[in-house]
């Protein structure tokens, strides 16, 4: 189980940048890994989000070809606080959670644009968030609720299939 | 505790990392990480690059089909259309000859189309679409560009019945346009013709010589071409010998003719150029 969940993050976080250009829809992508970063945070709790943001980040850096770092600390402090949230609020409901993804996701942008701001990053902050965080945002929100409804439904699937052995 | 360790222990790496690049240690851990990631990320385009294929090989796919579907209702229909054109042009052209034939004559015509044909072996006729109100007197001539149809037998009101040379009951004096041999062109129950002579005056004909009528019986005129000997059956000392003939005008494809309603018995071997070839 341990090795199928590093193999998701490691996996996840590089084909990000080889797959998600294919699904971009009028030039938006999604981002894949926070959205398994977050997801996974909420089931396993704020020690694994934290790792698992910490790791997608790093590798997402690495393969994006930006600042080594940036991703991968905004996205362990994402995966950390949703994991932290996720035990102390009712977040279980796919109601909240996708358009928790969308607000995670505009909180996930303003933090790494907080963060290169140390690092003089000359992009606006209007344009970016414009352009590129709230559609993303969007993006995630619309993927999430996919990816969302589909557990959902292979929980109910699996545990119909197993009520039905025993 | 643990976890604020492991947070603190984080945000610790992640700013070690982004301070080190800024003090120019970046290049090093970017080839560190590359080692990593650049075999995953290869294995995973040449995989995503195998399923897209397959999906856009299954899109074309299903594209060719529907493009296929769609040329072929087009070929359909160029065919059709392609057929109407040819249709049109043979009719014109067989209508020009007409009208040239029907110019060029010294006879009084009226053209006409066929409108129905009884083939079976009885009765050998065409229905011409001209008739009692078109003042079409019985026995008329029924001519076309390449030779003699026949003779009206029956005229109706709007319609008129001609009978084939090839009718079993059909007979047209005729001559020989080479020897000028006599003889009467008789239709036959196969469908064919044969022209009937006495062995006395027939001695010259020839396979390939032409027949024309001999404009005799008041009826036809003369010199319209009627067929041209295809064998000779020489019947020894038999009073007639007959001879085969392959007919001038094809009598299955004929659409449109020109009924001679005068009774004039001119000469008209000089308009049909193919007498005598």
């Amino acid at each position: 189980m341990k090795a199928l969940l590093a193999l998701t993050v490691v996996g996840g976080s590089v084909a990000h940048a080889t797959l998600t250009p294919m699904i971009s829809v009028a030039g938006v992508t999604p981002d894949l890994p926070l959205i398994m970063v977050i997801l996974l945070a909420l089931r396993r709790g704020p020690e694994f989000g934290c790792v698992a943001g910490f790791v997608t980040g790093l590798l997402q850096d690495a393969t994006g070809g930006g600042l080594i770092g940036v991703q991968a600390l905004t996205k362990g402090l994402i995966g950390f606080g949703i994991g932290v949230a996720g035990g102390r609020l009712r977040v279980s409901q796919p109601l909240v959670q996708v358009p928790g993804l969308v607000v995670l996701t505009i909180a996930e942008g303003l933090a790494r644009f907080a963060l290169l701001q140390i690092f003089r990053f000359p992009a606006p902050f209007g344009e970016l968030m414009a352009y590129v965080v709230l559609p993303q945002a969007l993006c995630n929100g619309f993927i999430g609720a996919a990816v969302v409804l589909s557990l959902a439904w292979a929980q109910s699937f699996r545990g119909r299939f197993e009520g039905e052995q025993s | 505790m643990r976890k604020v360790a492991l947070l603190v222990s984080l945000v610790a790496v992640c700013l070690l990392i982004l301070t080190l690049q800024t003090r120019g240690y970046g290049a090093r851990a970017r080839d560190a990480f590359a080692i990593v990631t650049t075999p995953i990320s290869a294995g995973l385009a040449k995989a995503s690059r195998a399923t897209f294929g397959l999906w856009t090989t299954y899109l074309d796919w299903k594209n060719v089909r529907v493009e296929n579907y769609r040329l072929r209702e087009e070929v359909q229909q160029l065919r059709v259309h392609a057929l109407r054109v040819t249709e049109t042009d043979e009719e014109n052209g067989r209508l020009r000859r007409l009208l040239a034939l029907q110019e060029h004559l010294p006879l009084t015509t009226l053209s006409g189309e066929i409108i129905a044909r009884e083939w079976g072996g009885w009765i050998r006729s065409l229905t011409v679409n001209r008739g009692r109100s078109d003042n079409v007197p019985r026995l008329t001539a029924v001519i076309s560009p390449d030779g003699l149809v026949g003779r009206i037998v029956d005229v109706r009101p709007g319609a008129s019945i001609v009978q084939v040379l090839t009718d079993p009951a059909s007979t047209v004096g005729a001559h020989v346009a080479r020897t000028r041999t006599p003889g009467i062109v008789e239709g036959d129950p196969r469908g064919t013709i044969r022209f009937k002579f006495m062995a006395r005056d027939g001695a010259a004909i020839q396979v390939g010589d032409a027949l024309v009528t001999a404009g005799q019986g008041g009826v036809f005129p003369r010199g319209i071409p009627i067929g041209v000997v295809r064998s000779i059956d020489d019947r020894g000392g038999a009073l007639f010998h007959y001879a085969e003939l392959t007919a001038a005008v094809d009598f299955a494809r004929v659409d449109e003719v020109l009924l001679v309603t005068d009774g004039s018995q001119r000469d008209v071997t000089a308009f049909f150029p193919t007498v005598g070839r």
